[in-house]
């Protein structure tokens, strides 16, 4: 016999709780994921940018497809409120992810919001973007003493194989 | 065949020649003349009668539709894969006992379980399937039929191992996949003749749609059939509700959910390895 309702039970449920309802929720993700297509690079809460980061990879996926497909233009159209992106994304985003097959989109995070509510922040980015990076590379100094041991060690290496051959 | 007759005549022969001695010389005389005419003309040679070929129409031919029944393809689920492959190992084995013919919701079948108490130990059952639920072998298919009367509706556990028999009397799909509302609708739409004898069906080409648009009693309903929800195309809406209460029905509609990337579930593949699986399966059993 149940003896809690299934109202307060989550278990299993993938979506998160966004907005108003389920309505708002969608909404909320298409405003942020058609920003996201315009600019490249956001910033939003953290749990809907990791709500918007699987939306933006699966519309990536249907941007493969190919304009020509009827289901992917009704999914683009759906999602990007601003219909002059929906050309961008097939020209210009589908292309780019050409030879990757997942993992399209960042997610940094960023130190909280200085408002009232104090949010967790994070910032969201497709790859590729025009930006500097979002995490500086990192090079390896070349002279601390073990990177010093490790190039002799490899010279080395590469002259006993000139001299066997 | 050729033989008994031969050993019939012999025997009705032997027995005339017990009961009348004068038949005896009579016969004795024409069998001899017979004899002698025969063997004057050439010898000809025995040909056997034609066998007659018989068409059992009764037994169905195995479909050479590519179809894959809906309990294999399991859910999206956290379980481990090996948990369904065990399953569908259990299953296939079951289904080398028992027959599990193809059909769809909507077709008439006819199953016999056994019954302790029951005359004969068996209980035979025949309805419209109005659904087929659970995955694995927990499968189960709802026949509905009205008998005296009555509405029943009746749930078996294919895989079960008291299930003797299932036969397709009609195979043919309607406009949905699950018919619960023929519970509204009225009852000459889910009354089906026990004594039905089985339609034959081509194994090849197409299953039939029967698009027939149910009428429904009055309102209340056991469900608002009528909501988005449901999406039911085998309802006669135009004849027991006005554009209205349509329109207030659509109220409930929540158009973003085709465009959710989220509830979909693409089993195209799936159900390909499965497929390939069963085939190898029956290949390798052969």
């Amino acid at each position: 016999m149940r003896l809690t309702l299934q109202l307060l039970i989550s278990h299993g449920r993938v979506a998160r709780r966004i907005g108003l309802g389920p309505e708002s929720r969608i909404n909320i993700l298409r405003n942020i994921l058609t920003g996201l297509v315009r600019h490249e690079r956001i910033e939003t809460t953290t749990g809907r940018a990791d709500e918007v980061r699987f939306y933006a990879e699966k519309l990536i996926d249907y941007a493969k497809k190919g304009d020509t497909d009827e289901k992917a233009m009704k999914m683009a159209s759906f999602w990007l409120t601003e219909k002059d992106l929906v050309p961008k994304l097939f020209k210009v985003l589908a292309p780019r992810f050409e030879t990757q097959s997942k993992d399209y989109t960042r997610m940094a995070r960023l130190p909280a919001r200085m408002n009232l509510d104090r949010a967790k922040m994070a910032v969201l980015e497709y790859k590729g973007n025009p930006y500097p990076p979002l995490s500086p590379i990192r090079k390896e100094n070349e002279l601390t003493l073990i990177n010093q041991l490790l190039k002799a060690y490899r010279e080395e290496r590469s002259q006993l194989f000139a001299a066997k051959t | 065949m050729a033989a008994c007759i031969q050993r019939l005549d012999r025997a009705m022969f032997s027995i005339r020649l017990l009961r009348n001695v004068q038949l005896h010389n009579e016969r004795s005389l024409s069998t001899s003349l017979h004899r002698l005419a025969l063997d004057t003309e050439q010898p000809s040679k025995f040909t056997p009668p034609v066998k007659p070929v018989i068409i059992d129409k009764t037994q169905s031919v195995a479909s050479l539709r590519k179809f894959l029944s809906p309990e294999f393809v399991p859910p999206r689920q956290r379980t481990k894969p090996i948990k369904f492959t065990i399953e569908r190992k259990d299953m296939i084995r079951r289904r080398k006992v028992l027959n599990i013919p193809e059909f769809y919701v909507g077709s008439i079948l006819a199953v016999t379980m056994t019954d302790p108490h029951a005359t004969g130990k068996n209980n035979r059952f025949v309805g419209i399937c109005i659904q087929r639920g659970g995955r694995g072998l927990g499968a189960t298919l709802v026949l509905r039929n009205i008998i005296d009367n009555q509405g029943v509706e009746i749930c078996y556990e294919m895989y079960s191992p008291r299930v003797q028999q299932i036969e397709v009397l009609k195979l043919e799909k309607r406009l949905d996949d699950n018919l619960m509302y023929l519970r509204d609708a009225l009852p000459e739409f889910c009354t089906v003749d026990t004594d039905m004898k089985p339609q034959p069906s081509s194994p090849t080409g197409e299953v039939p749609v029967n698009k027939t648009r149910v009428r429904m009693l009055p309102k209340p309903w056991s469900k608002r059939w009528e909501r988005p929800k449901y999406d039911v195309k085998g309802i006669r809406f135009d004849l027991c509700l006005s554009p209205e209460q349509l329109e207030h029905a659509q109220k409930w509609a929540q158009p973003w959910v085709e465009y959710d990337m989220l509830k979909e579930y693409d089993t195209s593949k799936l159900e390909e390895d499965i497929y390939t699986e069963l085939q190898q399966e029956a290949a390798a059993a052969k």
